[in-house]
């Protein structure tokens, strides 16, 4: 009889169980001396881990060391032993199917019939003389891994041993003539997991080592799988109606499309200087004069600017740019493209961020320069902010924030002329924002670029307003951070 | 429904029928003029030509004329207009389709029929411009989205001159006619419609300049199919798509095989993610990176190499399927330019955990249905049409051949290094110095196995010496999990069973830093020593699972998808050498 139970204490049980505890394989191969020193440093290394980076490091030298005197796994598998990485592991039910398939069970009974095989991260272990529990985490949740020294017989004390909380481990039930489950460890981790409820309060612990953070935190998965899904929904929408993905340069032989200061960089065969982009607009707009009428990058933009909760120095936006669309054109897109995504990540358009109750359902409010007497952070609800100075063009704002941004394009090469002008002569005035004259660009422009809508979106704003984020560094999985022990700069 | 086309065609067969009279009435007066243009000409000075020939010569002067001449000319009609208080640049024409819809909506109406819909819209680009019908009538050609349309131009169907004198008429339509040049961005509403000879056209009421070309177009020479000199078409990649239909089906294929990547991993649940391509740290691959500063925190960074460490982060995160894909995927090197290397390239990479080197392996049946096109499975390249080279089934190459032994001594050792350089010296193979193992074996495989690969071919189980990040042979010592697939002779494909010893991953680290002191000038060795363990964090000492992971390079994929030999023809915007760099230096030596 075997009793399966997720989520609940009672759970993993089995009548007979066969365990090949890995470590206890590896001190039976010679030279047994250094497996068993092996252990002892790795013990060590754990305790050493939370208090001292130096003894880590003198503890991993010495494993180095060991390293030497055990035999490679490629001998040490031939020899009918394990290594603590194990090759690869074929689950049958990830945590959340095992959960599904088996939540007919009522308590205390078993299915006898099941074989099964799920693995995962040990997240907690708790013993108890002849019983030990562990919480075994997998992508979609975790479940319980129930030993009875009662049924493990001599198996029990080495797989407790050579296990502990952190490492992957994977547990099948296999019906070979007697019942039974092994668990294999398939990878030994040398350092312990932070304290669940304490250990990553730490902010910036949680940024620099996201995958900590990943690990005790299950709301962080769920937002990267959020970004995911809108990306994906951008995508979708923009594809069913005939825009061209496409990709366009990062390298730049000048900056362009925006007012940034642009990160520099070089490149040694070519002995040429290049700057990062800082907006995809004017290759986009190339290809638009080239006849593809419909078109869009999902791209990384690069600016050379300081970090807080709004702004990381890379980060990504959507460009999309339609032949023969004005401005109102665009009135459709930006509201079905932001109240979709709400609907398909959030189940509706009505979303709460940081408290504050957001409606995105079209169509939104639409105010001029000239009737707004507000000020970015009171525009909490989504609002058009139409006809800036000199230009056909409206931006969107939400919860204080420009989510996004449209124009009806300059298509006239000579007045484009004159703005780049205007800007060369702020930047020999000093402005590090300002871009000079792209003559390339006004070459292209001057083959004529038909009348065109473009729309852009900062796609980290759009995400933290989806998945209730107060900060950019909760949506990009590795921000970029101020150097350990450097010190902020005063406000 | 089927009562509409009846009921619709007595009023189209009343118009056609008037249409027509008047057609043939315009052709005969064309070919009148035509005629009489010929008997001009043969009598040389004695006849004055007509106005329509008068126009026609007068455009082939302006085309004739120096590209500084013709960018004036046009410049002074833009201001013109401007003057006037009129736009010549309109911030809108209201289309009612594309112009591959229009094609597809009206293809079917019969040769010298009208369509009973009036007013539709269209706008493009006129590719060509021809008068006829002693000026009455005037021809473009103009396209959009890979289509092409006939604009049938008269001057007695404009909406705006109902009403007025005949010669009146003739005077407004000429002078409109003569403001619409090739290249020009144009709008027209009218009728759809069959010429008498069959071909597409819309009927105008109304013609409006939406967007002048300010230069000539290049001219296609006789015989030649599109603009041909690469440095335009690569430096002004918009010229080519005008000039040339097939650089935009490449890139549409491009971006389908793109879509089928991205559908095929989320379809298995992998996660697309999005990881820095700025570093502290270069790391993940062996090639020289960029470097830039980060101003505010005086901060130098490395543009990355490789996505490969942060997505097996997010593995140990707990993202048990994780990929980066073409935009995502992007990567930087600043090496040379080559007609297969790009300073930045596309990639995608994808992490599997519990699988590992076999898993993405599909079984040969299966791999004839992951073609990304269209176009089905068969591809041609290098006029190699008979083979189809995604549908043959991969054969396996065991890295072994000249190697032998390859696996017992992959140090640096003198014992490691003699034997290859023998062996590269007994079949002269060049390899340049530092000859360390790793460049001597790279040598040996390219010129003894990936030369075999013109089919897909698996490379498999690399010695470790080339593959730092790769996992022991489980029951091959000294080699790893690893293949390389190759087709067309290039590498499209690398994936390993990942490396998840921390303790191991210093040691290779260590012994590659070592080597790398040892071989000073071998750039492409690993930049980092321990990134991966200490700098971003130690993240490989909380346990990466079992993870089998794997990289695609997109554009050699789609170099093979639409038959390229350069990676410059498959990338919108290719790093070129910046204009006027001495002639003599070549790039492609790089």
């Amino acid at each position: 009889m075997l009793l399966l139970r997720t989520l609940l204490p009672a759970a993993v049980s089995s009548r007979c169980c066969r365990l090949v505890p890995p470590l206890a394989a590896l001190a039976s191969a010679s030279p047994a001396d250094a497996a068993a020193a092996q252990g002892e440093v790795v013990r060590e290394l754990k305790a050493a881990a939370e208090r001292d980076e130096a003894a880590i490091k003198a503890a991993v030298e010495r494993l180095l060391a060991l390293k030497a005197q055990l035999p490679a796994p490629a001998q040490a598998v031939a020899a009918g032993g394990h290594t603590p990485y194990a090759y690869s592991f074929a689950p049958t039910h990830s945590s959340a199917a095992f959960a599904e398939a088996f939540d007919s069970l009522s308590p205390g009974a078993e299915d006898a019939s099941a074989e099964v095989a799920l693995c995962g991260r040990v997240m907690t272990k708790r013993s108890f003389g002849k019983l030990a529990f562990f919480t075994v985490q997998d992508g979609e949740g975790t479940f319980q891994l129930y030993l009875d020294k009662k049924r493990l017989g001599a198996a029990f004390r080495p797989f407790l041993d050579a296990t502990d909380g952190g490492g992957f481990g994977g547990v099948k039930r296999t019906d070979k003539g007697e019942l039974s489950v092994l668990a294999t460890l398939l990878t030994k981790a040398l350092r312990p997991l932070p304290d669940k409820w304490k250990g990553l309060a730490d902010v910036n612990k949680r940024y620099r080592q996201r995958y900590l953070d990943m690990i005790v935190n299950p709301r962080v998965r769920a937002t990267f799988a959020a970004r995911a899904r809108i990306t994906a929904y951008l995508r979708r929408y923009l594809d069913e109606r005939g825009f061209l993905e496409i990709e366009t340069p990062c390298l730049n032989a000048q900056p362009g499309g925006a007012e940034a200061k642009p990160f520099e960089t070089y490149h040694n065969a070519l002995g040429l200087d290049l700057t990062l982009r800082i907006a995809t607009e004017l290759y986009l707009k190339r290809l638009v004069i080239g006849g593809v009428e419909r078109v869009y990058e999902l791209g990384r933009i690069f600016r050379n600017e300081g970090i807080s909760t709004r702004h990381n120095p890379e980060f990504t936006s959507i460009e999309l740019y339609q032949a023969y669309a004005d401005y109102e054109a665009h009135d459709r897109p930006p509201g079905e493209l932001v109240a979709g995504a709400a609907r398909h990540v959030a189940g509706g358009t009505s979303v709460e961020y940081q408290g504050a109750s957001i409606d995105l359902a079209p169509p939104w409010r639409r105010v001029t320069m000239a009737e707004l007497e507000l000020c970015e952070p009171e525009l909490v609800q989504p609002t058009f902010v139409l006809d800036h100075p000199t230009e056909e063009r409206f931006e969107l704002f939400a919860v204080g924030r420009e989510l996004a941004n449209a124009f009806s394009e300059l298509t006239d090469p000579v007045d484009q002329r004159a703005r780049f002008e205007a800007q060369a002569a702020k930047k020999a005035a000093g402005d590090e924002e300002a871009c000079g004259v792209d003559e390339d660009f006004l070459t292209a422009l001057e083959h004529g670029m038909p009348p065109t809508g473009g729309l852009g979106i900062g796609i980290d704003r759009l995400v933290m307003l989806l998945t209730d984020s107060p900060s950019i560094k909760d949506v990009i999985a590795f921000p970029l951070l101020r150097p350990e022990g450097q010190p902020a700069p005063k406000e | 429904m089927p009562d509409e086309p009846e009921a619709a065609a007595p009023a189209g067969e009343a118009g056609l029928s008037k249409n027509e009279q008047k057609r043939r009435a315009k052709q005969e007066a064309q070919a009148k003029a035509k005629a009489e243009k010929a008997a001009a000409k043969a009598a040389a000075d004695a006849a004055k030509p007509k106005p329509a020939a008068a126009a026609a010569a007068q455009e082939e002067e302006e085309e004739e004329q120096d590209p500084t001449k013709y960018f004036e000319n046009r410049l002074t009609f833009v201001n013109g207009v401007k003057e006037k208080g009129a736009n010549p640049y309109p911030h809108k024409f209201q289309t009612s389709m594309q112009l591959p819809d229009y094609v597809a909506k009206y293809e079917s109406i019969g040769s010298g029929e009208m369509s009973a819909d009036g007013g539709v819209g269209l706008a493009g680009r006129i590719a060509t411009k021809r008068a006829g019908g002693k000026g009455r009538l005037v021809f473009f050609d103009v396209v959009g989205d890979g289509a092409k349309v006939q604009v049938f131009a008269s001057a007695d169907k404009f909406s705006d001159y109902a009403g007025l004198e005949k010669d009146e008429k003739a005077a407004r339509f000429s002078a409109l006619m003569s403001t619409l040049k090739r290249g020009d961005i144009v709008g027209v509403r009218g009728t759809p419609g069959k010429t008498k000879r069959g071909e597409l056209s819309l009927f105008p009421t109304e013609m409006t300049l939406l967007t002048p070309c300010l230069h000539m177009l290049p001219k296609v020479p006789p015989g030649s199919s599109g603009l041909a000199d690469k440095e335009t078409r690569y430096r002004q990649r918009y010229l080519d798509l005008i000039m040339n239909p097939t650089t935009r089906s490449t890139f549409i294929t491009r971006t389908r095989a793109i879509n089928f990547l991205r559908r095929f991993l989320d379809m298995h649940g992998f996660l697309e993610v999005e990881t820095p391509m700025m570093n502290a740290i270069p790391g993940g691959a062996t090639a020289r990176p960029f470097i830039t500063k980060h101003n505010d925190l005086n901060l130098d960074m490395y543009m990355r190499i490789a996505p490969e460490l942060y997505l097996k982060m997010l593995v140990v995160g707990g993202l048990d399927r994780a990929h980066a894909t073409a935009v995502h995927g992007r990567l930087f090197t600043a090496g040379g330019v080559a007609s297969r290397h790009n300073p930045e390239f596309t990639t995608c990479e994808f992490y599997w955990a519990y699988a590992d080197y076999e898993d993405p392996t599909p079984p040969p049946h299966t791999r004839t249905h992951c073609s990304p096109t269209r176009t089905g499975p068969h591809v041609e390249c290098r006029g190699v049409s008979s083979h189809s080279l995604l549908c043959t089934g991969p054969d396996q190459v065991h890295g072994r051949a000249p190697l032998a032994d390859g696996a017992a001594h992959t140090g640096d050792d003198t014992s490691a290094t003699r034997p290859r350089h023998g062996l590269c010296a007994e079949h002269g193979v060049e390899c340049k110095p530092p000859l360390t193992t790793y460049r001597l074996l790279d040598k040996l495989v390219g010129e003894f196995l990936e030369s075999q690969c013109l089919h897909p071919t698996f490379i498999t189980d690399h010695p470790k010496i080339m593959s730092p990040l790769a996992k022991d042979h489980r029951s091959k010592p000294g080699l790893t999990e690893r293949f390389e697939l190759f087709a067309n002779y290039h590498e499209m494909c690398n994936a390993y069973t990942e490396l998840n010893d921390p303790v191991e991953q210093r040691a290779r680290f260590a012994a590659q830093a070592t080597w790398r002191r040892k071989a000073a000038g071998d750039d492409e060795a690993m930049f980092v020593d321990d990134g991966f363990i200490t700098a971003p964090g130690p993240a490989l000492e909380y346990g990466l699972p079992p993870t089998a992971g794997w990289g695609m390079g997109i554009d050699r994929l789609c170099m093979l998808l639409t038959d390229n030999e350069s990676i410059k023809e498959v990338l919108l915007f290719p790093a070129m050498r910046p204009v006027g760099m001495a002639a003599d230096f070549n790039p492609d030596c790089q």
